[in-house]
């Protein structure tokens, strides 16, 4: 795979081919540094990601580690016409070819498509970005956060009346990735049985659309309004009728657990659990319709009961009585105490020659037959150049001299 | 696209899906072409009860909650604790591709289901289990749903409001589910690569908690490399310390979110123009201002001259105008708002999917793209049992006519 992708969506579909098997080699510019690798996500050096080193190390930065793990790493300048002699070279070897950037950067080097394909022939093209390669938005500037406003993942999430509370994170950065991944993996599936390949255009915003869910046909089936005020509805659930249903607070600073209850039985196993409190028995609780009716108060009861006790002992006191609940757990939690996660070994460690031991985030499938090929960590900036180029595209040591000290590559 | 082959057809896939990570699992798969037998007990999957529902028509055949995940199915009635249903499995499994299940450990067991053993039997079936904790663990029986998932996973401690007095708020639409198909699905590609090449299926095992436990995006690498947690913060990236709000409210009085970038020189210089373009941009056209420096320590200052300016424009023209200067910047869209997006339109993402009784209704389009095949024409989920006897034959018309 010849893999232009930068950034975070690229990096994490294409990782999730290096993984299991994919020959992915990552093109990179010396001159325009992947943000990943400017990020000063550093071991023993806490900082928001806005606050960037002014001359990073390129081969420190932890987000390019956590994405890039498993792929060769080679050093391209796409602006001189020997570069871009090399990169022809490199897809004529290849049988996929990725990309993320603004469209129209491709055509610029004269990657389109039919150039692809009259290098390698059966050549997989895949395109991701935020609005799709067609229509008048398709330049638009496009990260995470802004793909989430312009689907309506941000505007569905929150409490009713408030300011919306969105994401934390550029989930669709991370979704769009994963489909990503689908869609090629789909086209090489399509290519062995046909001999055909494709070019794919994945807009984010479009694939975050089909996240949105029921809500999307409450407004074309039922002509619902979800500027109402109601909606949406925090914590809480419009279907199905269950409560309580929130996040309640724990002992210890800003602690919290995820309380569910969908039914009778759950709710009988709920208020064992509670030492069957008086409350509990008054009529605006005797039946889920009743307690879904009157979560106000039902939630200020739920609050007072779990505010003194532990997130984790809690969960399982909850569980065990049948009732769904989980602590509220941060990525400390999820690596260093989940014992459940621990005996799936979904978090694992490798060694990086700047950087040292590092964790990495697995594949959340356990495979009975496939086997996920972790091999290295993210290659330094060009540390793969003189095996891709020489080893595998068979230039001449002078050549390959030459480039180098042409700053070709 | 309805000319273009499709790339999963010819695929005979069996769902055992009783919540809609394992539905939009399988839905996935249906829009690419395979063919997808829902088997749902007598009284319907738990998703029918589920609303909103069409028109306030509630039942099991009126879900958009059902609707919505389980396009291009078909739906047959088989009780699987029961002798006739699990025979029903098993006739399906002589010839299937693919089994979705997203039964726990202890519910396989009441059913006498087990999944290793059916990969054995049918040594090309893959078997895609889909599951709250997955098959194995500590946990592998333990209760959840969306909210659960999210929590103890780890997404929902990056989302939710500045003000921490007020929990974690769970983002809407049922994305613990989401995530959990989305890996399911590479799952299933990945074993169906493995089969081309060894001819043999295999059993996949994906954890909805695990799935969840990788997608929190910075909040790994803050823990693998700083080892510091991250603190959530109304609609923007959940941070080791605090940073300024992204989210401006609009003379509309809805939002749009945008990055103010004061270090970034031509970010800079868009931002004062389209400013002074409104004669907004006041103090910010001083000479002062262009020092980053001097930018930095007046960030106060010129956050609150952003807040004034979009607060006299609309959110889709403070959108329109700030991506024409290059800036990034998005509104919050709400759903209803989508089918009128220009770019959409152009795109002709939405699609209609006629339903019997109610008319053509709006659905989603495609995820993604392919030059040379595509995704089914999408067609309208399954009434209950309404492929029983297609599917069955004659015992399946019995079966069907047994029903209350």
């Amino acid at each position: 795979m010849a893999d232009f992708c930068w950034m975070g969506v690229g990096a994490c579909a294409t990782r999730l081919l290096a993984d299991f098997g994919a020959e992915v080699i990552r093109i990179e510019d010396r001159n325009r540094l992947d943000m990943p690798r400017r990020l000063p996500i550093y071991k023993g050096d806490v900082r928001t990601y806005g606050e960037e080193d002014a001359n990073p190390d390129p081969n420190k930065g932890g987000l390019f580690n956590n994405y890039n793990r498993n792929k060769l790493g080679v050093t391209i300048n796409m602006r001189s016409p020997k570069g871009r002699a090399l990169a022809d070279r490199l897809i004529a070897s290849s049988s996929v070819v990725t990309e993320n950037f603004a469209p129209g950067v491709m055509e610029r080097w004269g990657l389109t498509y039919d150039r692809l394909r009259d290098l390698s022939p059966q050549v997989i093209y895949a395109r991701m970005s935020g609005f799709g390669h067609s229509g008048p938005h398709a330049e638009h500037r496009s990260y995470g956060p802004i793909v989430q406003a312009v689907c309506g993942l941000s505007y569905i999430s929150g409490l009713p009346g408030e300011e919306p509370s969105g994401w934390g994170l550029s989930y669709m950065d991370n979704e769009a990735a994963f489909f990503n991944a689908s869609a090629l993996l789909t086209a090489i599936y399509h290519r062995n049985n046909t001999g055909e390949g494709a070019e794919i255009d994945v807009s984010a915003v479009e694939a975050g659309i089909n996240l949105l869910g029921p809500i999307l046909l409450d407004v074309t089936v039922n002509g619902r309004s979800t500027r109402d005020g109601r909606y949406p509805t925090g914590n809480r659930l419009e279907h199905p009728d269950a409560a309580p249903h929130g996040v309640y607070p724990c002992a210890g600073e800003d602690r919290w657990i995820a309380i569910a209850v969908f039914n009778d039985a759950e709710w009988s196993g709920l208020t064992a659990a509670m030492g069957d409190p008086d409350w509990a028995r008054a009529p605006q609780f005797a039946t889920q319709a009743a307690r879904f009716a009157h979560q106000d108060e039902l939630d200020a009861h739920m609050g007072a009961w779990t505010r003194d006790k532990d997130r984790h002992a809690l969960m399982h006191a909850l569980q065990a009585a049948g009732v769904a609940a989980g602590a509220v757990q941060t990525a400390e939690d999820t690596n260093d105490h989940d014992p459940q996660i621990a005996g799936r070994g979904l978090f694992f460690e490798l060694d990086h020659p700047v950087i040292g031991e590092a964790r990495f985030e697995g594949t959340p499938i356990q495979f009975s037959r496939t086997v996920q090929d972790t091999w290295r960590s993210a290659p330094l900036l060009g540390e793969d150049n003189a095996h891709v180029f020489k080893g595998l595209l068979g230039l001449s040591a002078d050549e390959y001299d030459d480039l180098a000290a042409e700053g070709v590559i | 696209m309805a000319a273009l082959k499709h790339p999963l057809a010819g695929l005979k896939v069996v769902e055992i899906a009783h919540d809609i990570g394992g539905e939009f699992a399988g839905l996935l798969l249906a829009r690419m072409g395979a063919a997808v037998v829902k088997l749902e007990p007598p009284q319907g999957s738990p998703t029918r009860a589920v609303g909103p529902f069409a028109r306030d028509r509630v039942g099991p055949d009126a879900s958009l909650n059902f609707w919505y995940y389980n396009s291009n199915k078909k739906s047959v009635i088989a009780d699987l604790a029961a002798a006739e249903g699990a025979a029903v499995l098993r006739g399906l499994l002589g010839d299937a591709d693919i089994l979705i299940s997203t039964l726990q450990p202890a519910a396989l067991r009441a059913l006498g289901l087990d999944l290793a053993a059916l990969t054995e039997a049918h040594p090309r079936l893959i078997v895609l289990s889909v599951t709250p904790f997955g098959l194995t663990g500590p946990w592998a029986d333990y209760k959840s749903s969306d909210l659960v998932a999210l929590a103890a996973g780890g997404p929902l401690n990056s989302c939710g409001y500045d003000d921490h007095s007020i929990p974690p708020i769970r983002p809407g639409g049922d994305q613990a589910h989401h995530t959990a198909s989305s890996f399911a699905q590479i799952g299933v590609m990945l074993a169906l690569l493995e089969r081309q090449k060894t001819g043999r299926g295999q059993l996949l095992d994906v954890s909805m908690h695990e799935a969840c436990a990788v997608n929190v995006e910075l909040a790994n690498p803050y823990w693998f490399y700083p080892r510091v947690n991250v603190q959530r913060q109304t609609c923007r990236h959940a941070q080791p310390s605090p940073t300024q709000p992204a989210l401006f409210r609009c003379a509309d009085d809805r939002y749009v979110y945008f990055t103010l970038i004061v270090a970034e020189p031509k970010a800079w210089t868009a931002l004062v123009n389209w400013m002074a373009s409104k004669d907004m941009a006041l103090q910010l056209t001083e000479p002062a201002f262009t020092d980053v420096a001097y930018r930095q320590a007046h960030f106060q200052q010129v956050q609150e001259l952003v807040e004034c300016f979009f607060l006299v424009q609309d959110s889709h023209e403070a959108y329109r105008d700030g991506q024409a200067a290059g800036l990034p910047i998005g509104v919050l869209n709400a759903p209803e708002d989508l089918f009128d997006d220009e770019h959409l339109k152009a795109r002709e993402f939405f699609v209609e999917v006629d339903h019997e009784g109610v008319g053509p209704v709006t659905y989603p389009g495609a995820i993604y793209r392919f030059s040379t095949f595509g995704e089914a024409v999408r067609t309208a989920a399954p009434n209950l049992g309404e492929h029983t006897a297609e599917v069955l034959g004659a015992g399946g018309q019995n079966q069907k006519e047994a029903l209350p």
